[in-house]
């Protein structure tokens, strides 16, 4: 149209883009859901982050009851060894990714999986270690995270985890 | 988001560069065959890399692809003289063989044995499937040939096109990747456009607007499934096959021949977008070669005698606003090659990824990123071969299939996966 001021980008006219911040930082919860995950959690705490937090295990009582009688009884550690409700954490976050091995059962995946969904949060699952475990192994840990997972990543480094959580700004 | 440092490191690919490297570690689509139809047609003029090149085919049929600047002057020989077996200058007659090698230079005795010592930089040029194909790197490390099945299936079962798009590779590759957009920008086309319409799976797709990702490493790249509710207790999985760097294939929709995609820099501010439809067991009939050629599917309509798409930043891309509002189309722009470029162009040459918001249905794009810096970083640093080169990596399929919910598609559809000489893709 003859009246806009401005056309298809150009590389010249790619540097008027706005300069300015687009988004506030993401609660992200990041939780181990095995042993192994538990060190590559370690790890990576260590790093500076935006807004993540990381969690180190899992303790529940049973799985959680759905219906109007909702109720869970679980809660998480931190890497200072402080304890904190599960559901506390998942409402204050905006996204909540569990950590497992491969080849490992990721039983708490599903009272994790079942209060997110409550609670309208998105999940991501990320298996490591793929070379430790059997293709058989793979596929129960698949198994019992896909139920709960919006989005499953099976990555061959642990490096990945990283990366996913700059890229996300996290 | 990446750094400043990383998303120059995956946009960058002229000569010297980390990843510049790495794509000259693999045999890469230049030209269609058909732009150089027969012995001593005209050159054509070739940017690959952010390298200026000329392709000739010469009195013998032999192809080259060559400096595009004569060693004289300096001056293009896009305007030579192809002629008995090389391409001659025309300011003052120094020519060329297919190798680089200067074999005249006019004003010097032959004796004198000058031309001997001129020689332009040259790269080999294979056709393969209706391709040509160039490797820019190390002659010592040159790879065995590519074995992508489009390309080795007879020609009557394969429809090959490409497109220039004006942004940068990765903007491109990107998309190709991205398979959550399908439900937004392409949902027009699933039931209009004829090398899509009539498959079961499209019931699935529609029926499902909020596929649930998985995102799994392969030897050569990732598979990416996207599952969707089929029939109680079973998924509908549509599988697409990303291998290392710049290769994709898109799951089929039910005997229509299944398609996918290269994405080649020119330079660091356009690529070309490459499109491969074939059938693995049938040739394609006249009725689909016709809706390829029109540009439906993922090919696009030209300006006439040019490889530059008919809508095109220059036009805003023929938006229709009257479409889009009565939704035929989701952005107004039509036809499902030109709804990606467009959008894609509009990032920019090179878009600011320090900028962006990435969400978790994303682990595909960033999976992606993640293994071409580790492969670029590998391959600088330790000389480490990077995936995508061994022709097995190449060997695979797309896939759409219906599977029990407790069976992951990695290992239920292992077969699916891989090329099988003689069997049909695995399709819905």
């Amino acid at each position: 149209m003859l009246s806009e001021s401005a056309r298809m980008t150009t590389a010249a006219e790619a540097k008027f883009r706005i300069n300015a911040p687009n988004s506030k930082p993401r609660a992200i919860k990041v939780i181990a859901l095995d042993k192994r995950s538990e060190e590559v959690v370690k790890r990576l705490a260590k790093s500076p982050w935006n807004k993540a937090s990381f969690f180190t295990s899992v303790h529940f009582e049973s799985p959680p009851k759905a219906g109007a009688d909702w109720s869970m009884k679980a809660w998480l550690n931190d890497l200072a060894g402080r304890t904190s409700k599960l559901v506390d954490e998942i409402n204050s976050a905006d996204l909540v990714v569990m950590v497992a091995s491969a080849g490992d059962k990721a039983e708490a995946a599903s009272v994790i999986g079942e209060a997110c969904a409550l609670k309208r949060v998105m999940t991501t699952a990320l298996i490591l270690d793929r070379a430790s475990a059997s293709d058989d192994a793979l596929s129960e840990t698949l198994l019992h995270l896909r139920p709960y997972a919006s989005m499953l990543v099976v990555a061959d480094d642990e490096d990945y985890i990283e990366s996913m959580l700059v890229a996300l700004r996290a | 988001m990446l750094r400043k440092e990383q998303n120059d490191l995956v946009t960058q690919t002229g000569l010297g560069t980390p990843t510049g490297q790495l794509f000259r570690s693999y045999w890469i689509p230049a030209l269609l065959a058909e732009e150089l139809p027969e012995n001593e047609c005209p050159p054509v003029r070739v940017k690959l890399l952010s390298e200026r090149l000329l392709a000739f085919r010469d009195t013998k049929g032999r192809y080259g692809l060559i400096d595009e600047f004569c060693a004289h002057r300096g001056v293009s020989l896009w305007f030579g003289r192809n002629e008995e077996s090389g391409l001659r200058c025309p300011y003052h007659g120094w020519k060329y063989d297919v190798t680089g090698q200067c074999i005249d230079v006019p004003s010097e005795p032959a004796e004198s044995g000058y031309c001997q010592k001129v020689k332009l930089k040259s790269y080999p040029l294979v056709e393969r499937g209706g391709v040509l194909w160039t490797y820019m790197g190390p002659p010592e490390k040159q790879p065995p040939l590519p074995e992508w099945e489009f390309a080795t299936v007879p020609r009557n079962q394969s429809f090959i096109s490409k497109r220039f798009q004006e942004c940068n590779w990765l903007q491109a590759l990107e998309g190709g990747i991205d398979s959550s957009h399908v439900s937004f920008l392409h949902r027009g086309d699933l039931e209009s456009d004829p090398l899509f319409k009539g498959a079961k799976g499209n019931k699935y797709n529609l029926g499902d607007m909020a596929p649930v990702f998985e995102v799994v490493e392969s030897p050569g790249g990732l598979y990416i499934g996207a599952r969707r509710r089929a029939e109680t207790g079973r998924y509908y999985w549509r599988i697409t096959q990303w291998v290392m760097p710049f290769f994709t294939m898109v799951p089929p929709r039910g005997d229509h021949p299944v398609h996918g995609h290269f994405w080649i820099p020119i330079d660091d501010e356009n690529c070309w977008a490459w499109s491969y439809d074939y059938h693995s067991t049938r040739a394609l009939t006249e009725a689909e070669r016709a809706a390829m050629r029109a540009g439906k599917g993922v090919h696009a309509a030209y300006v006439p005698g040019t490889y530059r798409p008919a809508a095109n930043k220059d036009n805003d891309y023929l938006i229709d606003r009257a479409a889009q509002k009565a939704g035929l189309t989701y952005s107004g722009v039509e036809g499902i090659a030109i709804q990606d470029s467009s959008l894609q162009e509009s990032m920019g040459p090179i878009v600011d990824r320090t900028k962006e918001n990435l969400v978790s249905t994303d682990n595909g794009i960033i999976m992606a990123r993640h293994r071409l810096m580790r492969a670029a970083k590998a391959l600088a640093d330790k000389g480490a071969t990077p995936p995508g080169i061994d022709v097995a990596h190449q060997r695979v399929r797309s896939a759409s299939v219906v599977l029990p919910a407790d069976q992951p598609f990695k290992d239920a559809a292992k077969e699916a996966l891989a090329v099988r000489p003689g069997v049909a893709h695995t399709s819905v």
